[in-house]
């Protein structure tokens, strides 16, 4: 009897303990996470939407979608965070594109796990520069081997079209549910 | 009564005789996974030491009143109490390590090396001793990971801790950073690990052969 | 058809062993025997099913509807702990052949990284609960599949002449390394 009374409670008082003590710790680390957060956030915004001084949260439940303002509040358009499967894995991005949702402005790519020297080159500027000033009025394609011959082409990386293809179609999932949000036909 | 060790050699085991990847076999795991770099390595190594010193010591101070059966349920509870610590202290102030160590961080409690030296020394020693032998532990695999992580990134990558040591000219070897390329470093090393233990021991052999 | 893409990038795209590095422990120790590595990888399958299952329970009804996330690492270990010394009783009953076979490395699932990692990441994955299932099939399988061609190439090794200070751990490791580059010939397949 005496045996389990032992057990229990060394048991409850270490569990106790230690939830007590992760509770505090936790405590004082949240704020510092989510100032972490805000702070990748806006980076990567700023990044892709390289005239933008504020950006504003929109309320779209599948996408996250941010309107971003330049210095004298003018809309310049958005930053859309999506992701999708690449090839080893996730790849999760963000790109800026304008306020009539047509035209492609800029990419980073924030999260893959693709093959290294392959697949990772999606990280690349020679890469994500192929975005650069994109048609998104249609459907963004990809063509292998040679040069895009039309403005709503990008030519995939070789030997890693399979996440190229990703990136591309990561953006175009996007684009078509912010598009069905703001109530514009594709 | 044992005969009493000294408080020397308690920390020294850690970085040789007892070496936990190199003779013990210990947390390969993250050792494999997180050698990618040397400063990956370096955080792993510390993290790890931090969660083992502190772990041992609690554990070497209540180690008279832990009934004997709930003894791996406590230590595992006292674990994974210092690992979510060292988790949210490393989200908190050093996002891109913790980002780039990925799941390794709470994997740190089922870490071998931390259950194992609990079992096998905490539990059973005072607490300075239980520190020294902690500290030594993690000391040696720190030493071990940075090493391990120095090789990969500097054949792979061409640089150390970020800095460019070989000339643009060295063609990297991408199976470095690759898990075959760790698989097949950590394998050579402890290969020749063994092989400089052995030696040292024909060589101590024939010493005494020699001085009879 | 998510399932199945979930299923093969377990087992073989991403094995846990050979992409991921978990599991190791076990890998080098219970591979040198065919007979062995089967059952460890059985024991380890079931094990990683129904912690997949608790895991996401505890998470989806607990964890954060309290905003106790930063429980998880202790809640999850806790779980696999009490899992497997359940499992180490059940072979202990049913057949004490296997359950002398694996010694010591029964208990050790409880440190073998591969089933705190399996939770671990369909956590961060959100997965769905058929997701974080089948995630565990397919994780365990690929396990189950890299420890028995490794236990049937060390029973060949046996008859080889290695090294001395070769032997064991790091031949096996130079040999997994020899596997992980031809697993990555199964980036392919999706």
């Amino acid at each position: 009897m005496k045996k389990i009374l032992q057990i229990i409670l060394v048991l409850t008082f270490t569990a106790s303990i230690s939830g007590f003590v992760l509770s505090s710790v936790n405590k004082w680390a949240r704020p510092f996470i989510e100032e972490n957060r805000i702070r990748a956030i806006s980076q990567a915004i700023f990044l892709v939407q390289s005239e933008g001084k504020k950006y504003e949260k929109l309320n779209i439940g599948e996408l996250d979608a941010y309107k971003v303002f330049d210095e004298n509040n003018n809309s310049i358009g958005f930053a859309v965070v999506h992701q999708g499967n690449g090839f080893q894995g996730p790849i999760k991005l963000i790109f800026g594109i304008n306020e009539e949702l047509n035209r492609i402005k800029s990419i980073e790519i924030l999260e893959q796990v693709e093959t290294p020297g392959l697949g990772t080159l999606i990280t690349e500027d020679d890469f994500k520069n192929r975005f650069k000033n994109l048609n998104a009025q249609s459907i963004i394609k990809i063509v292998k081997g040679k040069k895009p011959s039309n403005d709503y082409e990008v030519q995939a990386i070789t030997g890693a079209t399979i996440s190229s293809k990703a990136v591309v179609e990561i953006i175009n999932d996007a684009i078509a549910k912010l598009k069905k949000h703001n109530g514009i036909e594709k | 009564m044992k005969k009493q060790v000294s408080l020397h050699y308690e920390f020294l085991k850690g970085l040789w005789e007892i070496h936990p990847i190199f003779k013990q076999a210990l947390g390969l795991c993250p050792t494999l996974a997180v050698t990618v770099s040397a400063i990956n390595g370096l955080a792993m190594g510390l993290a790890t030491t931090f969660v083992l010193i502190f772990s041992s010591v609690i554990i070497s101070s209540i180690r008279k009143i832990v009934p004997n059966q709930v003894r791996i349920a406590t230590f595992i509870l006292i674990i994974s109490t210092f690992v979510t610590i060292v988790d949210l202290v490393m989200k908190a102030k050093f996002p891109e390590l913790s980002k780039a160590l990925g799941p390794f961080i709470p994997l740190i409690v089922v870490n071998c090396l931390i259950l194992g030296r609990a079992e096998a020394f905490a539990s059973k020693n005072k607490i300075f001793r239980s520190f020294l032998d902690a500290l030594g532990n993690g000391t040696g695999f720190l030493l071990a990971l940075v090493v391990l992580g120095s090789i990969r990134e500097l054949l792979g990558t061409r640089c150390i801790f970020g800095f460019q040591i070989l000339p643009d000219g060295f063609s990297t070897w991408m199976v470095m950073i690759l898990p075959a390329g760790a698989f097949l470093t950590l394998g050579l090393l402890l290969g020749f690990a063994n092989a400089y233990t052995k030696w040292k021991k024909e060589k101590s052999e024939k010493e005494i052969l020699i001085t009879n | 058809m998510d399932l199945i893409i979930i299923f093969i990038g377990a087992a073989l795209i991403n094995n846990f062993v050979l992409s991921y590095f978990l599991g190791i422990c076990p890998f080098i120790g219970v591979s040198s025997k065919i007979s062995s590595a089967i059952s460890m990888g059985l024991a380890v399958i079931f094990v990683m099913t129904i912690t997949s299952i608790v895991s996401w329970l505890i998470n989806h009804l607990i964890l954060i509807p309290y905003h106790l996330e930063f429980l998880t690492i202790p809640s999850f270990i806790l779980v696999i702990a009490s899992l497997v010394q359940f499992v180490e009783m059940v072979i202990k009953k049913v057949s004490s052949a296997i359950y002398r076979a694996l010694g010591i490395f029964l208990p050790l699932i409880t440190t073998n990284c591969a089933i705190l990692g399996l939770a671990l990441f369909a956590q961060m994955r959100d997965y769905s609960l058929i997701e974080s299932i089948i995630f565990a099939l397919g994780a365990g399988s690929g396990f189950t599949l890299a420890l028995v061609i490794m236990a049937g190439i060390r029973e060949e090794l046996e008859l080889a002449n290695v090294p001395e200070p070769f032997q064991g751990a790091p031949i096996t490791l130079i040999v997994a390394g020899l596997l992980a580059l031809t697993f990555m010939g199964f980036a392919g397949i999706i």
